[in-house]
């Protein structure tokens, strides 16, 4: 088969890396290890992965500065591996572009979810996003791009216009964590001290109407401390 | 911006209680007409600067202005400065060196009261280094063993052996997971380089990571959630905090024998929010209650090698957490039967 995805794994921990390489190929991938951030590099240009999995913690460069060089080239999606105690790490690497993160200790379950919704959301990205979906659907909710609705089992839920505005945007990005500051950037394009407090308020009516209830959210997950994720459509 | 806030208090409560004094020190001058006595008032003016402040250079300014005070208005020649009298000059040096050296003696209390707290700190840490580096080794005892066991014997085991061996390493290494996040903690708050930072973070948030994160671990257990319908947002160290909840929640499940219900309960009383964690279970012993957050040194009946004799660290990881938020938690025994741990954080800004 030559159609399986290419992953590019960027790991300094021989077990992690054997472990990680053993999960992905019994589930059908095709799997590139470097164990050093310039093999990395080199075998990032010449082999053209489909998805880089990148640790921050990196004996020769800073994983930051692998994304930034990535990203200066390339769109393809990078998921990092980050150390529990750094919130501020994964901020700063998600808005330096990379999509997803995972936090060490991880088990194959998690890997492989966030894994494949990687893939598949920077596939829809690769099609163009909403210009060409007119309507999306995530669990009961359609959202309709064209005519700035929201539904949930036919029934339209009343939104202020800041409110669709999040939502919209979460939802191009389904799967994917949208730090509060990308956010709050696309939203309403300057931030200042009360940002973040504005956007925790509008969250917590969007909650409301969605009738989501704490440890039951279906539609928006809630990443403390970094930010908000559009659960995917309809898996699980 | 604290600590101008800091100085400017403590150069009003200076400013204050001299100018009380000197009122004072008036009053008796007028009617009493003692001026043997207005040194010694000066000179508890000075002490009590000296105690309210941080720091000599209160205590010093307090003293200086005070010879001044009394050289000016309590000394031949009254309402004039006059140095040049010897009786005068001699009792003001006198008072500047009385006033100095009780505001040393007072600094030096302080220090040493911060001293012994640094010591009780560093006793506290080195017992839980202890009892961890104890229960580390149950855990990689099982995983070194198991593992060796796989790669040895592959050939001689069954399928059977092999997932059963490969489940303890997963169980022991989850455990070791859980120890090591309590301990990550724990030295997030002793190590001084890296504070705690404090975010506001919405309640419903919070206790939505709280539920998740719990669920992962015990999907059997239910919780009942009673929170505020409002919007509501503390500033707090949300992984931390996040940590305190499903620790005690934890706790309840492994300890609370006979439990039916699991209660978290999240209220509002003035500026603090008040978080409950309520059992039906079995209750706490009297004598254990009292320590129960330092619990961790003292190994009771349990068997040595019981997996719950971690639980005592995340108590006490639970403790330090709370009192690096400036909050406060206690453990107490229900009337109905069952206990509740409660802590309180306080709800308004940049108070840390």
């Amino acid at each position: 088969m030559c159609n399986k995805h290419k992953i590019l794994v960027i790991e300094d921990e021989i077990n992690i890396c054997n472990f990680v390489k053993t999960i992905l190929e019994t589930n059908d991938y095709q799997v590139l290890v470097a164990q050093n951030g310039s093999t990395g590099k080199t075998l990032f240009f010449s082999h053209n992965p489909d998805l880089v999995i990148l640790d921050l913690g990196l004996p020769d460069i800073d994983g930051c500065d692998f994304i930034q060089m990535a990203r200066e080239q390339s769109a393809i999606p990078i998921i990092v591996l980050s150390a529990r105690t750094n919130e501020a790490d994964k901020v700063k690497a998600l808005d330096l572009g990379a999509n997803d993160y995972i936090t060490k200790p991880f088990g194959t379950n998690e890997l492989l979810a966030r894994v494949r919704a990687t893939l598949r959301t920077s596939r829809f990205q690769g099609i163009g996003d909403r210009q060409i979906r007119q309507k999306v659907q995530i669990k009961n909710m359609v959202i309709d791009y064209e005519a700035r609705r929201i539904t949930i089992d036919k029934q339209e839920i009343k939104l202020t216009q800041t409110e669709y505005n999040i939502i919209e945007l979460l939802s191009v990005h389904a799967g994917r964590v949208l730090t509060y500051s990308e956010i709050i950037k696309k939203i309403w394009g300057y931030s200042d001290s009360g940002s973040i407090k504005k956007l925790q308020v509008n969250m917590a009516n969007i909650r409301k109407k969605l009738g989501e209830q704490p440890g039951e959210y279906l539609y928006i997950l809630n990443e403390l401390g970094v930010g908000y994720r559009m659960n995917e459509d309809n898996e699980e | 911006m604290h600590k101008g806030y800091k100085q400017l208090l403590s150069t009003i409560f200076t400013l204050g209680i001299l100018s009380v004094f000197f009122i004072i020190s008036l009053i008796i001058e007028n009617t009493l007409n003692a001026d043997t006595l207005i040194p010694a008032v000066f000179t508890l003016a000075v002490f009590l600067i000296s105690l309210i402040t941080d720091g000599l250079i209160y205590g010093i300014v307090a003293s200086l202005l005070s010879v001044l005070a009394l050289n000016f208005a309590f000394t031949f020649p009254y309402f004039k400065f006059n140095f040049s009298i010897p009786e005068n000059m001699i009792s003001a040096v006198i008072m500047l060196v009385i006033t100095i050296m009780s505001s040393t003696l007072a600094s030096q209390v302080k220090q040493q009261e911060k001293i012994k707290a640094e010591t009780a700190h560093e006793k506290m840490r080195g017992n839980l280094l202890r009892a961890v580096s104890h229960d580390l080794r149950t855990p990689l005892t099982t995983i070194y063993g198991s593992s060796s066991a796989i790669i040895d014997k592959y050939d001689c085991l069954s399928k059977e052996q092999l997932i059963q061996l490969a489940t303890g390493i997963r169980e022991d290494s989850q455990w070791l997971i859980r120890m090591v996040e309590n301990l990550l903690s724990v030295t997030r708050i002793d190590n001084g380089t890296v504070k705690i930072i404090m975010t506001s973070t919405v309640l419903e948030e919070l206790i939505d990571a709280v539920l998740i994160k719990f669920r992962k671990r015990y999907p059997e257990q239910k919780i009942v959630v009673d929170i505020p319908d409002d919007f509501i947002s503390i500033p707090m160290d949300a992984v931390l905090i996040e940590q305190v909840i499903v620790n005690i929640l934890e706790n309840a499940v492994q300890h609370a024998i006979g439990m039916t219900e699991l209660t978290l309960k999240v209220f509002i009383v003035g500026k603090n929010a008040i978080f409950e964690i309520i059992d039906n279970g079995c209750g706490i012993e009297k004598d254990r209650l009292s320590h129960i957050f330092e619990g961790f040194f003292e190994k009771q009946d349990a068997p040595i090698d019981s997996q719950k004799s971690s639980m005592g660290i995340g108590l006490s990881v639970c403790a330090s957490i709370i009192k690096a938020h400036n909050g406060s938690i206690t453990a107490e025994n229900r009337k109905g039967g069952g206990c509740c741990f409660r802590f309180a954080l306080n709800m308004e800004e940049e108070h840390v």
